[in-house]
């Protein structure tokens, strides 16, 4: 899933200042799972900025709506008869919900409320770290896999580097050394000739941005 | 009391939140004290007098928020 954060309070509320109207609209997909955008923190978002506001004597009217998800068109259609009643929106999406949403509605300011952070998976509860890096280029059937390229914080393709230390990373004790890791899950698998195996240097090429990819049954016949 | 908790670990995870919630208070100008988590068993009724009157005085020294009442 995509993990994200809530920004902090001060710069979400800076953003509306002199906003009198504001729709906050939570998004039902990864952010709702990560606990930083689903529709509980719509629902705190949109009670703190009216509590501040009232505090400092002033007025605001926080609507709340949360969608199926904010990537999909069908989904942001949802709310068009929502948004022109407002001043503003905040898109509490991850960075790709907020910019759809954004280009549904252009002419509506439209905030983020979160900063996306990456793909990862839930550890425990509350608790997600990072796992892929949308590479193009996926190596993870060489490497046991663990990947690389999210794991290591040199996304070394042909590691441990000679900073490994018992285990960890010379960044950080907390850090796992990706590379250890491979090399035990390889022997685990009784595939340790792996870790001989030399990759070619990584192909960039195909990591191109903006990403777009067009499904086969999709793609216009010649 | 801490940890002993009918739901288990309730109480722990309840106080997780609460201590989360003042900082949303306290975010939005709210003073966190106007919150305040107490364990208490339901035969310990002296003890919840107490708590209440500790809360009420808490509450007339912050004196009102600024946030309008709403009829009811």
């Amino acid at each position: 899933m995509i993990v994200a954060e809530r920004k902090p309070f001060e710069e979400i509320k800076a953003m509306i200042e002199g906003c009198k109207k504001v729709l906050i609209v939570g998004c039902g997909e990864c952010v709702s799972v990560c606990m930083a955008g689903g529709e509980k923190e719509v629902q705190i978002l949109a009670s703190q900025l009216r509590l501040a506001f009232e505090e400092e004597g002033k007025k605001l009217e926080a609507g709340e709506t949360t969608l199926e998800r904010q990537c999909d068109k069908e989904y942001l259609e949802e709310i068009k008869d929502k948004v022109d009643d407002y001043d503003a929106v905040i898109s509490m999406a991850c960075g790709a919900g907020v910019q759809f949403l954004a280009e549904m509605y252009d002419s509506k300011p439209v905030y983020p409320a979160l900063n996306t952070q990456f793909i990862g998976v839930a550890e425990r509860e509350g608790e997600w770290s990072e796992r892929c890096r949308a590479c193009s280029d996926c190596v993870l059937a060489e490497t046991g896999g663990i990947c690389p390229v999210a794991i290591c914080p040199k996304g070394l393709l042909n590691g441990p580097c000679g900073g490994t230390n018992d285990g960890k990373c010379e960044l950080s004790k907390e850090k796992d050394c990706a590379w250890t890791l491979i090399y035990n899950r390889l022997d685990k698998l009784g595939k340790l000739d792996n870790i001989r195996k030399i990759f070619p240097a990584k192909k960039y090429s195909v990591q191109t941005t903006p990403g777009r990819r067009i499904h086969e049954a999709f793609k216009e016949k010649e | 009391m801490e940890g002993e908790c009918h739901f288990l670990e309730g109480n722990k995870r309840a106080k997780m939140w609460v201590d989360y919630t003042k900082g949303l208070l306290e975010e939005s100008g709210i003073a966190p004290d106007r919150l305040k988590m107490f364990n208490l068993s339901s035969s310990m009724a002296p003890k919840f007098k107490e708590v209440v009157e500790e809360m009420v005085e808490v509450a007339k020294k912050l004196g009102p928020t600024k946030i309008e009442k709403k009829a009811a």
